[in-house]
């Protein structure tokens, strides 16, 4: 998978397709599948929100230009095929006819221009960022569109998924110009192969097929059900006694996935998660004592057992990492990572050199840990680095936040040690620039940007100049250095590799096709009954 | 003599609007004071929170004027039954709350009728003979529930009747699927409030058994009840007659008291059984900073407290005649 | 005194409830005999059953010891209670006695505050006191007592306004007694019994709050009361179901041991005798 292929990406798209076609045995249509959605979202228009729950349910009502194989080429959906000049700086896009929105207007070129010239910029900072880097976007007839560069920017695919780039009807925001408050939001009109049928607050969202889905003979499921459920037992309940069909991670705690997933007639997958490419963050505030120094940061590493936190926290769903890429990354490079096994004897040694010695009662310092607040999983985790510092000598308070409280406080640099995780997304350039670029003042913007307020010039430079590096060698090497740099100043902790498992009765064929998962539209999802 | 009820329910009436706007400007202070930005939160969800956005979206909902300014916006929107819109659905308030307070009604009202239509006559049953086995068995069983936490309570039922027994549904109102409207449909409903509202009664069946039970034998005890015994009139007309009409004033009390918990008490057993409520609706309001809604629910909750109130009060003045002028009985 | 006592042994579900209480007082006073140091060590293999050697009610999921967490969270719990009712009681018969003695004016205005507090939904108004204030033991404490203490307020004013005819009283204002004497030395005395009886719910009632502040997760993550580890155990009710169901019953054997006693001390203040006021 090198850029440089993707100019003969018509091919691809098409082989693509007819590899995830072709099945040993035959789909049969129709039936009902049950899901669970947790917590309700506010809204299922993905445009506007793109959040977990909202992108579970959103994903099967919108569409983007493209999605992803699990191996992370880009397969069509809106757009029937795509070409990128050789100097990477022009992306056309030839769009997919015969489409309609589900109030029957037809799909042109004019809502994808509207989406990603008014729409995202408006409401989605990512896009805005990202399409910032065009120069211009035009729509030559009805069914092509075409984005000329600044500069090479081999990221820019990577937004064009239903979440990133979500397609908005234009005939819905005639005459509208604030996007983010338009009432038109609230009616869910997108190309997807299921539309709403009812939303019962408070218990479900019902979606069925779209009748005149342009991917003939698809969707094969009739109807969607996403059942509200607040308590985690219940959920539970609900799958063990059939009530659900899919158990997503989060729905229920891991170690009960494990246990559900050793019944009769339940299977457990781990895919799904690739263009996600989920990590878990122990943020250090590089801007407060004692985390400006480099020997704390590091003692730290030391001082936590990974492993622990994989097999014990997680239940055994993760993977070892030492720098910052996801393995399935492209430009991952090992040989260069300053690695850190859990040693606490050197964790003190690195503290004492710092000039931490322990005080009384063994402190060396006392710091506020801003746990991660999205439920008890996350809570244990905080307790339990709340231990693995006190044994070095750190004391630690587990601060009392709700998600509103986390998110201004990690993003105003207001705490010691915080919890988070990121999606790293496959490209670099959109995932994790903004974790490591030098922010100028007191606001890191979003979680996932540098809120541990890490400086550092080359880390700078080299960002940026891979960002846009259209050759794969040079930006592999660009990409080395900085996991170099990083992994020896470790601003953060990277915990663990997130592994996500789906668990649903072995009746559910297809459920994880693509590299997006649960969060793929379903077109192809059907249920043996 | 009715002029002077009809007086008195009057006064009632003025304090009780009284009383609601002093709810409302305090609830809405103390919400205001909450640490934690909603336009921080929204922000937080569509991705970012760069400066701009985050004042556009203050701009929005007005966040950016004085507090007493949008106190007295928000107070006259109330006068007019305008509640807004929420932060996060983008939606109208009145639209959100009329979702979900008939389910919370169904609920809480369902398990208030069941705890009174057994608690009263438990309650008088141990009230007969007190001390004895029957009394100190009905008064132990019933402070036993009462002391149960409603989650273990509900958890507890859950895994019986549903995983166990597979007698009744483990969660939810209704089953998917089921059309609309129709019989089958409130049976449905039925089938799914058995758990929840039988779990809440039980609950408060111990209060009033109680309050009965202390009542009934307060009055028992009192002059006339032995003076009626006395002059021999039949022992079911003195129950009928003198012993419950006053033995239920106290628990006319209690049940008026209940109203306010018809709304913010139903919280721990909505989540447990993910019954679409406004109590779980407030608590998921209050988690996203979404103060829009809690403040309406905070209003709706009071504005029904006071209805019940006014009916407590005149169900009161007609059903005791020594009630007139003086002051409020506790 | 004796009276009491006697009045108890005749019952025995009294006894029983004080003899659950002593039992719990004594672990909470004991705590650190029984266990001593920190229980929130990880110090075995994670989600041991019940009746695993050495580890009585079994282990969490991280490998903390049950028991020793109930023990020591029997001091949490019963501290948040303890201080939300003393709290609850001191302001609810200042209010009460105030509103019940003086009447007119001061009564209304006294029970219009009350009834505003009716009016507002008590839990959840407790949930967002604590939400505003960040949770914390004082926080959890303050947020209790603030919806508690209209019960007790009414209570006192019902005994107050029901004795302030008496003669004894009518003899006390002659003779020039300060109207503070009269109330604090005089009528206060007489509406104890079923002041107690009240402070006995409102305790009982704010374990049962605050169990339920912590099963919603909004309890105090730092102060391990019997509620907290009621919540971190919620989601796993299924698999260990030990988790919620020992601080549970731990809730449960507490709450119902203090209202079978208050229920004792009810019996002992019957109705008859409630009329002989003590001057």
């Amino acid at each position: 998978m090198f850029p440089g292929h993707w100019t003969k990406s018509f091919a691809f798209g098409l082989a693509a397709l007819a590899c995830a076609s072709t099945f040993a045995y035959a789909q049969k249509s129709g039936g009902t599948l049950n899901l669970i959605v947790q917590p309700e979202p506010p809204t299922i228009n993905v445009g506007v929100n793109r959040l977990g729950p909202a992108s579970f349910i959103g994903s099967k009502i919108y569409e983007g230009l493209i999605s992803f194989t699990p191996k992370l080429e880009p397969r069509p959906e809106l757009a029937e095929s795509w070409a990128i000049s050789p100097d990477g700086l022009t992306y056309t896009f030839n769009l997919r006819r015969g489409v309609t929105w589900h109030d029957g207007k037809p799909f042109t070129s004019a809502d994808a221009l509207f989406s990603f010239q008014k729409f995202l910029p408006a409401v989605f900072f990512r896009a805005k960022l990202v399409l910032s880097e065009a120069e211009s976007i035009t729509a030559p007839d009805d069914y092509t569109i075409v984005f000329k560069l600044k500069a090479p920017f081999p990221g820019f695919i990577q937004i064009f998924e239903v979440t990133g780039g979500t397609i908005m009807p234009a005939h819905l925001y005639e005459g509208v110009t604030d996007y983010r408050t338009a009432p038109a939001n609230q009616q869910f009109i997108g190309t997807g192969p299921f539309k709403v049928a009812e939303w019962k607050r408070g218990s479900y969202i019902h979606l069925v097929k779209n009748d005149a889905y342009w991917d003939k003979g698809k969707p094969y499921l009739n109807d969607l059900y996403f059942h509200v459920i607040p308590d985690a037992n219940s959920r539970s309940i609900a799958f063990e006694t059939g009530k659900v069909d899919v158990l997503r991670a989060g729905d229920v705690e891991n170690f009960d996935i494990s246990r559900l997933a050793n019944e009769k007639g339940v299977e457990l997958t781990e895919a799904g998660w690739e263009f996600l490419q989920p990590i878990g963050y122990l943020h250090l505030n590089n801007r407060r004592k004692p985390f400006d120094d480099v020997r704390v940061r590091q003692a730290v590493a030391y001082a936590i057992d990974r492993k622990f936190i994989i097999e014990t926290i997680f239940g055994g769903f993760g993977r070892e990492i030492n720098g910052p890429f996801y393995s399935t990354k492209l430009y991952r490079d090992t040989s260069v990572e300053t690695k850190y096994e859990f040693n606490p004897e050197k964790a003190k040694k690195l503290l004492d050199e710092a000039g931490l010695k322990p005080g009384p009662g063994g402190v060396r310092a006392e710091i506020e840990l801003l746990p991660l607040p999205y439920g008890e999983l996350w809570q244990r985790q905080a307790e339990y680095v709340r231990d693995a510092l006190g044994a070095v000598g750190i004391k630690a308070n587990i601060a009392s936040v709700d998600v509103a409280g986390w998110f201004q406080r990690l993003t105003t640099f207001n705490y010691d040690i915080g919890h988070n995780f990121v999606y790293t997304l496959s490209d670099p350039a959109i995932g994790i620039n903004q974790t490591y670029l030098t922010v100028k003042g007191d606001n890191a913007g979003t979680s996932g940007g540098n809120v541990q307020g890490y400086s550092n010039a080359e880390v700078d430079d080299i960002l940026i100049k891979a960002a846009h590096q259209n050759d794969a060698e040079s930006r592999a090497k660009l990409y080395s250095r900085f996991q170099e740099i990083v992994t020896r100043d470790v601003p953060l902790i990277w915990t663990h590799e997130m592994v996500f498992p789906t668990v649903f009765r072995n009746k559910v064929h297809n459920l994880t096709l693509t590299g997006l998962g649960t969060n793929e539209n379903f077109a192809d999802v059907w249920i043996d009954h | 003599m009715w002029s002077v009820r009809l007086q008195f329910l009057f006064w009632r009436l003025i304090k009780s609007v009284v009383v609601l706007l002093a709810v409302v400007v305090l609830n809405f202070t103390v919400l205001r004071l909450a640490p934690g930005d909603p336009a921080l939160v929204l922000a937080g969800e569509q991705g970012a929170a760069d400066a701009a956005f985050v004042d556009q979206i203050r701009a929005d909902f007005g966040l950016d004027r004085s507090i007493p300014e949008q106190l007295g916006i928000y107070i006259r929107s109330l006068a007019t039954f305008d509640l807004g819109l929420s932060f996060r659905e983008q939606r109208p308030i009145s639209q959100i709350i009329g979702e979900r307070l008939p389910a919370t009604l169904l609920l809480t009202l369902t398990a208030l009728a069941v705890s009174l239509l057994i608690g009263i006559p438990l309650g008088a049953l141990a009230a007969r003979r007190p001390h004895r086995a029957l009394d100190v068995a009905l008064t132990t069983i019933s402070t036993a529930f009462f002391a149960m936490p409603l989650f273990w309570t509900g958890l507890l039922a859950i895994i019986l009747f549903s995983v166990w027994l597979n007698w009744l549904p483990s969660y939810g109102m209704v089953t998917v699927g089921i059309p609309a409207g129709g019989l089958a449909e409130l049976l449905d409903v039925l089938w799914h409030l058995t758990l929840p509202a039988l779990t809440l009664a039980l609950f408060y069946v111990a209060i009033y058994l109680r309050v009965t039970r202390a009542a009934v034998i307060e009055v028992i005890g009192s002059d006339f009840v032995r003076t009626a015994r006395a002059t021999g009139l039949p022992a079911a007309r003195i129950w009928r007659q003198h012993i419950l009409r006053n033995a239920l004033l106290p628990v006319i009390t209690f049940a008026s008291l209940q109203a306010g918990h018809l709304i913010g008490g139903s919280i721990i057993v909505e989540t447990v059984f993910a019954w679409p409520g406004i109590g779980r609706l407030a608590f998921d309001a209050l988690l996203q900073r979404d103060y829009n809604l809690l403040l309406s629910i905070f209003f709706a909750s009071s504005v029904i407290v006071m209805v019940f109130n006014l009916l407590a009060d005149s169900l009161y003045a007609f059903v005791d005649p020594r009630i007139d002028a003086g002051p409020a009985p506790a | 005194m004796t009276g009491l006592l006697r009045s108890f042994v005749r019952h025995p579900s009294t006894l029983l409830g004080l003899a659950i209480l002593l039992g719990v007082l004594a672990v909470a006073l004991g705590a650190d005999l029984i266990f001593p140091g920190n229980p929130f060590r990880m110090v075995a293999r994670p989600n041991l059953p019940p009746l695993s050697p050495g580890y009585l009610l079994g282990t969490d999921m991280l490998g903390r010891d049950l028991t020793a967490a109930i023990v020591h969270g029997s001091r949490v719990t019963l501290t948040i209670a303890g201080f939300a009712t003393v709290i609850a009681v001191v302001v609810g018969t200042a209010v009460g006695a105030i509103a019940g003695y003086y009447g007119a004016l001061i009564d209304d205005a006294i029970m219009g505050i009350t009834e505003f507090f009716q009016a507002i939904p008590s839990f959840l108004f407790a949930i967002v006191l604590i939400a505003i204030v960040a949770p914390s033991r004082a926080s959890i404490i303050f947020a209790i007592a603030a919806v508690s203490w209209p019960s007790i307020a009414r209570l006192v004013r019902a005994e107050v306004l029901s004795l302030r005819n008496r003669d004894f009283v009518r003899a006390a204002q002659v003779g020039g007694l300060s109207d503070m004497r009269i109330l604090f030395g005089h009528i206060m005395p007489n509406a104890i019994s079923p002041l107690l009886v009240g402070a006995s719910v409102v305790m009982a009632t704010s374990i049962l709050i605050e169990s339920g502040i912590s099963f919603l997760g909004l309890g105090d993550r730092n102060a391990v009361s019997w509620g907290y580890l009621i919540g971190t155990g919620r989601t796993a009710v299924r698999m260990n179901w030990w988790l919620s169901a020992m601080p549970g019953l731990a809730i449960f054997l507490t709450v119902w041991s203090i209202n079978l006693v208050g229920d004792g001390l009810s019996t002992w203040l019957d109705p008859r005798t409630k009329q002989r006021p003590r001057p």
